[in-house]
């Protein structure tokens, strides 16, 4: 299964809000790690929580799990108060994390499953299924030290969704991991995501959110940039750009009625529209002045380039 | 509750399943058993008897050195050896060696050189000729004149540095010229114990019935149960630190406290690895029932067992009690400085601090082993921290009121329930902050804040 194909399974989903949070601050101090913060993630979707170092992602997903409280606001889980007995609902991998080096792979899993709630007999089962599934199985018995970064990896992967959560809480979990490894992580989210389960990961790596999401949330400095459906926040960035091909395009590139700016790339010119302008007019336009049009595509904006923009603007 | 047991679990499997553990468990009993059993073996083997060929000229002395030598003589000094050996602890390593090995007596055959030979050239080639003929291990030459202050014995062994033998037989011969020269005085044997036999100084302590006790050993034992419990602590405190220290080291703390109460995982960290200690002593102290109950089925070790003292059921009670409490102070202290610090080696230089203050109480405990009852012993036996080490050998020394050990148990409980409380607070906030060492006044925030 691609992960398109888990895309479109889920938008046909129902909205149940997993998660809500509203109104969340949180400060060390003088300094205010996340404010007034309010979103909701809902059932059966994959979350992308963006920003860049420093935005708060992490202070905001550990009061999410309940390692932290928020200074104001609320945090509502499955309808429910955020508590302690809610945890065994959240599988969470944490960005830094870490294993113990001379405990066996196996008694790890168990130590972390029984964490969760999970009786010995199950989390056995479990262990091997998923041990199968990522390839270690031969590495059950091994200490962790004897395992490669990417093993360990997959490993503590393992240990966050042993107990079957219904919300999984991934940060920057691909960070580390050779190519391979994350097409490969990749499927086997693909795999554990179904209808009911909830996704929500912190990257700063816009193509894989960019494949991955269904929603996104934008934070920058504590705050909210922007948030919604992926398809929602391209649309609204998208509408003026073109992508332009071919010869004879003589001065209708100057028309500052039409253009607000015409940069020229390899074999391409990207064309910024002026806001409104419909790029039926241009196309018009272009061809009334005898140009010869081999390409001419309205180009979505690239997660990139909404976030490189709107961070270094705000 | 089942959370909280995984992490008992976890922590003493880890605890007590590594190698460290095992050969530490082991290790001790059995180096103990090695000083303990091992000479007596080894000392126990007894050679075949040394043959030593006795010219005695005036025929007086042979009778009087075979007695001296009789199997009940020996035994009767080997006791003496035995009891001195316990309370004698500044003797040498020679000392202690010779008096155990005086424990097992060596056997003699005295041949008896014919009066005839007289004492000259020819008979000392004579008894030479007949050592390296192998008959005979030694002789003696007893000069006429023995009873003078000049007088020669002349003694020659193959066996020269079997000093055991040679040190007994020496022994066994003065004291046969001692005794023949008090019979020349006219002063009988009888006379002679009747006037050089020390008053009877009747050393004993009394119990707290009144009763008399043997202060013999309590010395021994006492230094001992303070030494074990302090080391014991100071070992498991370091395990509770570094236990810590890796959790926040490799970021699992993030994971563990994204499943479980803080409070609940530093509770069963010191749990799991105080029940790890608890085994280890408890194997220690079941072996060392073992061991002298071997001891008290060797005969020849009576002696021994005379001066070990009295354990009673409340000792070891209190003894494993007291153990707890003071794994739980100390290993509070040391836990609290792991979620401080960002490395065991960092960790490591604040580590002095309760090593310190166990010092300090194993100090303590040579004033309470002399003095169990002065005001000094109570303060110490009852003040939080120090109690733990002190009132075990106090309680050895000679037990206080009930009373003294329940307030002990009641503040020390007291103390442990305020610092538990103190450092699950530290631990929740410190765990999560990386890269950097926490400050006095940070953790005082936490400590108020969380």
């Amino acid at each position: 299964m691609t992960s398109e194909n888990v895309r479109t399974m889920a938008d046909a989903v129902g909205s149940d809000v997993t998660l809500r949070v509203s109104n969340i601050t949180k400060r060390f101090g003088e300094f205010t790690a996340v404010k007034d913060l309010s979103f909701e993630v809902c059932a059966g979707r994959v979350f992308g929580f963006l920003g860049p170092n420093g935005a708060g992602k992490t202070t905001t997903i550990r009061m999410i799990v309940g390692i932290t409280a928020p200074d104001e606001g609320s945090i509502e889980l499955f309808g429910e108060h955020m508590s302690h007995t809610l945890q065994n609902r959240i599988g969470y991998l944490p960005e830094e994390r870490g294993l113990y080096k001379k405990m066996k792979v196996i008694d790890q899993l168990r130590y972390f499953s029984e964490l969760k709630g999970v009786p010995r007999n199950q989390a056995d089962k479990k262990i091997d299924f998923w041990l199968e599934r990522m390839e270690l199985s031969e590495w059950k018995k091994k200490k962790t030290s004897d395992l490669s970064k990417g093993m360990q990896q997959k490993i503590q992967f393992v240990s966050t969704v042993l107990h079957d959560p219904d919300l999984l809480i991934l940060d920057e979990p691909f960070s580390g991991l050779d190519p391979v490894n994350v097409e490969f992580m990749i499927e086997v989210l693909s795999e554990f995501r179904t209808h009911e389960k909830t996704v929500i990961f912190s990257t700063h790596l816009m193509e894989t959110a960019e494949r991955l999401c269904h929603d996104i949330l934008l934070i920058n400095k504590a705050e909210k940039v922007f948030g919604g459906s992926l398809r929602h926040v391209k649309e609204s960035y998208g509408k003026n750009l073109i992508s332009l091909r071919g010869e004879n395009f003589g001065s209708v590139l100057e028309d500052r009625s039409l253009i607000s700016k015409a940069e020229s790339h390899a074999d391409e010119i990207e064309v910024h529209l002026k806001d409104g302008t419909d790029p039926q007019q241009l196309l018009v336009k272009l061809l009334e002045g005898g140009a010869r049009i081999d390409k001419f595509e309205r180009v979505e904006p690239s997660l990139n380039d909404i976030f490189i923009e709107k961070v270094t603007n705000v | 509750m089942y959370k909280f047991l995984a992490v008992v679990r976890h922590e003493y499997k880890k605890v007590v399943l590594k190698w460290s553990f095992v050969i530490g468990t082991l290790l001790l009993p059995f180096l103990a058993a090695c000083f303990a059993i091992v000479p007596m073996i080894i000392f126990s083997f007894k050679g075949e008897p040394t043959r030593i060929a006795v010219a005695d000229p005036t025929g007086k002395l042979l009778p009087r050195i075979e007695q001296n030598l009789s199997a009940d003589r020996l035994t009767e000094k080997a006791q003496k050896a035995a009891r001195d050996s316990m309370v004698k602890l500044d003797a040498t390593q020679e000392e202690k060696m010779r008096n155990n090995a005086a424990m097992f007596m060596k056997d003699f055959a005295l041949l008896k050189v014919p009066q005839s030979e007289s004492v000259s050239a020819d008979l000392r080639a004579n008894l030479l000729n007949r050592i390296l003929a192998g008959e005979i291990d030694a002789f003696l030459i007893i000069p006429e004149n023995f009873g003078s202050a000049d007088a020669r014995f002349e003694y020659r062994s193959r066996k020269g540095a079997d000093f055991i033998s040679n040190d007994t037989f020496k022994d066994a011969v003065n004291d046969a010229v001692r005794s023949q020269r008090l019979a020349d005085a006219n002063i009988s044997e009888e006379k002679l114990s009747e006037l050089s036999s020390a008053v009877n100084f009747d050393a004993k302590g009394i119990d707290e019935a009144g009763e008399d006790r043997d202060n013999e050993g309590i010395w021994v034992a006492s230094f001992a149960i303070g030494l074990m419990i302090y080391l014991t602590l100071a070992i498991y405190g370091q395990a509770i630190m570094g236990a810590v220290v890796e959790e926040k080291e490799t970021r699992i703390a993030e994971i563990l406290f994204s499943s479980a109460r803080p409070f609940e995982l530093m509770l069963g960290k010191l749990v799991g690895v105080g029940l790890a200690g608890l085994t280890q002593l408890s194997i220690w102290v079941g072996s060392a029932a073992v061991l002298l109950g071997f001891l008290a089925l060797q005969a020849d070790l009576q002696p021994i067992l005379a001066s070990v003292p009295v354990i009673t059921p409340l000792m070891i009670g209190s003894f494993l009690i007291f153990f707890q409490i003071g794994f739980f102070l100390y290993a509070s202290i040391f836990a609290l400085i792991g979620s401080m610090v960002t490395s065991v080696q960092e960790g490591g230089q604040f580590a002095f601090l309760p090593v310190m203050i166990m010092l300090g109480a194993f100090y303590f405990c040579f004033a309470v082993i002399r003095d169990p009852n002065s005001s000094l012993s109570f303060w110490v036996t009852i003040a939080p921290f120090l109690a733990p080490i002190t009132m075990p050998v106090r309680i050895l020394a000679e037990t206080p009121p009930l009373w003294q050990i329940l307030l002990s148990i009641v503040v020390n409980a007291a103390a442990i329930a305020g610092l538990v409380w103190i450092t699950a607070r530290v631990y929740r906030v410190g765990m999560l902050m990386y890269g950097k060492r926490a400050t006095i006044p940070e953790v005082w925030k936490w400590i108020r804040q969380a």
